[in-house]
């Protein structure tokens, strides 16, 4: 069990002065068994008043707009999480071959996560991804699903800025590079064609350093802290993680944010406004061990608190829509 | 009675015909409005028909096709021979017509809540989480009184052989036309006054009365001083008329999406005293445009924020978001099914046979008929995007054959339906003749009962032969009279 405290900021600067901003962020980090989220709080500046409710896909959205004009907004969500040691999924080893007679089943269930998307549209180029994953596999659902994770780790190359926010797998497939976002769309549509639910997890990961007081300061693949992976659902098991960007599943350095069909879903700031002038965004992510009952920093339930709470920063430049 | 005057080139033909029984007998509800037409010359009857469309241009009683580039805005031609319904006729539409909009909305309170329909297997969750009109953003958001389809403009035809009354559409988006009803009583009543010493016809014009009755109703604050907006797309629409008249009688606001604003979850309106707050909303804006935070962040139409404030229950919006869902005409197959699993009452009012192309039988059927069927896309309304097989060229019928099989969910077909006919005057020809007729009545509902003026809207195919009567294809209207009692 890991205990984090995070902040996360987002900025926007604009070149003019802009009015009516309306926005909904999806920050607050999932509660459910797996992980508890001890406290959320939300601050904008300039101030705000908001409302929250949760979609569809259960996530926690809240909104709230600034009328008067202004030059610049920042957003801050702070959190407290428990990640819990997740159980080790189960299989009864249900067979690859055996999949396409469940496929009515699955998709009359959880169409949404079938289905093509915007950003997964259902590519011919998938195909050779999931068929190599099967032959790698062990002839298992499992297998293949934990082999198409590696093989993305494995095939393509993590390079930021080779593709934006916006891009579909397109771009990604033929670049063979990209980011957690891009490679949590490949294997959401590599398994979905293959007729598997599968959905888009938003989140963080904890670096090593935060993660392990032992841990020297590493970097991690996928950045510091905003990362995206994948769940899908064995019909012998249930819904289970992976992280095609690391090419293992995910563990107690993931923190889970929202869930959606893909990145559309889940984007964690989205607004609209009125005024012409331009933009900038930055976004900051700070995890730190949380504070535990005696106010000290605390990583794990080891009783030695860590010697210096390590701060991670990460500073992201990019033109952007008002959606990060 | 041989058919003479302006009845002299009448033929019945094989098609249900509303005033004749047979070629020379007029059912006895239509007796006295065809002896004094039949009594009528040429010249005095093209004299009153030019005296109504004066009424209505000088009203400004028009609507815009969109597909035009000849200009904004057009009349909407009218038809003096009124369609007739016996009482007891009228009876039967009514109640299986209020059957209707109450399965429909507890399809949409079931669709955007629990879903029970899905557990029961009575309509596959896939078809509707796969209509392009359901709308993710609804589910979990309790509508105010639990109404979503406050208004509804469904689309009845008459069977060619028997006469009898099928739905053909339901509309429960933003159904229109309802003001052409009220003008078309009213010119009818000043060009023929004289038709109606002989009937007695039931009134329609209570229907603003009822609606904004229903609409303060909605009030999350409650009380009788709440604040009624309508908010319309603005002057390019092509309902425009229709909202700024249903504005103006029900005195209301009509506001356009830039006239609002929200503010921490609540609505107002910008006025020279300030800002009003804003409790109820019937908006003629579509899902899509209706909040540029929520749905297309590229739309100005609507206010962005609104879901937020409607989600929270601070204003009530009619009719809800997301019943496009239920006009899908995929969806339409399953009403009946609604009707028996919500009800549990046997359906009063038919429904047209429907081939679901996204079933693979029903698909190989329809690639092997397209001659002989309509074919439609189940997202669209108003006659576009839908072929007409009988009336298709042969590179039609194959294109669109092409465009079911890459995208077969996307399709329905149904056989061809011979539309009823009713006696309309031909300006060409000089003469009355039969031409196609559909009837739209409009049904308000208030959560615990279902009001329709009596009768609708009958749209009538001007075209000789054309059985498409929708306005932006070049049909018209007539005024529709339900009698007091049987004739």
């Amino acid at each position: 069990m890991n205990r984090y405290h995070l902040l996360h900021a987002t900025q926007f600067r604009y070149d003019g002065p802009v009015s009516e901003s309306y926005n909904e962020v999806r920050l607050r980090p999932i509660h459910d068994e797996t992980q508890s989220c001890l406290s959320f709080r939300i601050l904008t500046d300039p101030v705000s008043r908001g409302t929250s409710y949760r979609d569809a896909f259960g996530n926690w959205v809240h909104q709230f707009n600034i009328l008067p004009e202004h030059r610049h907004l920042k957003i801050e969500a702070e959190s407290v999480v428990l990640a819990h040691d997740a159980p080790v999924p189960q299989f009864n080893g249900m067979k690859l071959s055996e999949l396409e007679d469940h496929r009515e089943e699955l998709e009359e269930q959880f169409l949404d996560f079938v289905a093509p998307t915007g950003y997964v549209p259902h590519l011919p180029q998938l195909d050779e991804l999931g068929e190599a994953a099967a032959k790698a596999g062990d002839g298992t659902v499992a297998g293949f699903v934990h082999a198409t994770s590696h093989l993305i780790h494995e095939r393509f190359r993590y390079v930021k800025g080779a593709t934006h926010v916006n891009s579909s797998i397109q771009d990604s497939l033929s670049q063979g590079a990209g980011v957690c976002q891009d490679f949590a769309h490949i294997m959401l549509g590599v398994v979905r064609k293959r007729g598997l639910p599968a959905r888009y997890v938003s989140g963080y990961l904890v670096p090593q350093s935060a993660a392990s007081p032992d841990a020297k300061l590493q970097e991690v693949i996928g950045g510091y802290a905003s990362h995206a992976w994948a769940e899908v659902y064995l019909p012998d098991s249930g819904w289970i993680g992976l992280d095609p960007t690391l090419g293992k599943p995910p563990g107690l350095q993931h923190v889970r944010i929202a869930y959606g069909r893909d990145y559309g879903d889940v984007a964690p700031v989205r607004g609209v406004y009125k005024g012409h002038a331009g933009q900038r965004l930055s976004v900051d992510v700070h995890v730190r061990p949380a504070l535990d009952d005696d106010g000290r920093e605390q990583l794990s339930e080891n009783k030695t608190p860590p010697p210096e709470a390590p701060v991670i920063t990460e500073r992201v430049q990019q033109p952007a829509q008002q959606q990060q | 009675m041989p058919l003479q005057g302006l009845f002299g080139d009448y033929q019945v033909g094989s098609f249900y015909d509303e005033m004749f029984a047979a070629p020379d007998q007029p059912r006895p509800h239509y007796a006295k409005i065809f002896e004094k037409l039949a009594s009528m010359v040429p010249s005095q009857f093209e004299e009153r028909r030019q005296h109504a469309d004066l009424a209505f241009l000088l009203q400004g009683i028009t609507f815009t096709v969109y597909s035009d580039g000849r200009g904004t805005e057009r009349l909407f031609p009218f038809d003096l021979i009124p369609r007739i319904i016996p009482h007891s006729e009228w009876q039967r539409i009514e109640s299986g017509l209020a059957q209707r909009v109450v399965a429909l909305n507890l399809f949409l309170q079931d669709v955007y809540g629990k879903q029970r329909i899905f557990a029961d297997r009575k309509i596959p969750r896939s078809l509707v989480y796969s209509c392009k009109h359901f709308l993710r953003e609804v589910i979990g958001i309790e509508v105010p009184r639990g109404i979503h389809t406050h208004i509804c403009g469904i689309d009845l035809i008459r069977d060619s052989k028997t006469g009898e009354y099928c739905v053909l559409e339901d509309n429960v988006r933003t159904p229109s036309g309802i003001s052409y009803v009220l003008e078309n009583r009213l010119v009818m009543m000043r060009t023929f006054p004289d038709a109606f010493q002989a009937y007695e016809v039931l009134p329609v014009n209570h229907y603003p009365a009822e609606l904004s009755r229903i609409l303060r109703s909605l009030s999350p604050r409650g009380g009788d001083d709440a604040q009624i907006v309508l908010l319309t797309p603005g002057i390019y629409n092509s309902a425009y008329f229709e909202h700024s008249f249903l504005a103006q009688q029900m005195g209301i606001e009509l506001v356009e999406g830039r006239d609002l604003i929200v503010d921490g979850g609540i609505v107002y309106m910008k006025t020279i005293h300030g800002l009003q707050r804003v409790d109820v909303i019937y908006r003629r804006v579509d899902d899509d445009f209706l909040d540029s935070l929520t749905f297309r962040p590229d739309s100005v139409l609507g206010v962005p924020g609104l879901m937020g404030a409607y989600r929270a229950g601070n204003v009530a919006l009619a009719n809800a978001v997301g019943n496009g869902v239920a006009d899908d005409k995929a969806i339409y197959a399953y009403v009946p099914a609604f009707i028996r699993y919500y009800l549990g009452e046997d359906p009063i009012l038919r429904s047209v046979d429907t081939y679901l192309c996204s079933k693979k039988e029903d698909l190989n059927y329809v690639l092997g008929h397209l001659p002989e069927l309509v074919v439609k896309a189940v997202g669209e309304s108003g006659g576009y995007g839908m072929l007409m097989g009988p009336t298709a060229d042969r590179e039609r019928l194959e294109e669109f054959g092409r465009r079911v099989k890459a995208d077969p969910r996307n399709y329905i077909a149904q056989p061809v339906l011979p539309l009823s006919r009713v006696p309309s005057y031909d300006p060409a020809l000089g003469t009355i003749a039969g031409r196609h007729v559909d009837l739209r009545p409009y049904c308000l509902y208030d959560g615990e009962k279902v009001t329709i003026v009596p009768g609708g809207l009958t749209r009538v195919a001007l075209q000789q032969g054309s059985l498409v009567v929708n306005s932006s294809q070049g049909g018209g209207s007539k005024d529709t009279w339900v009698l007091f009692g049987e004739d």
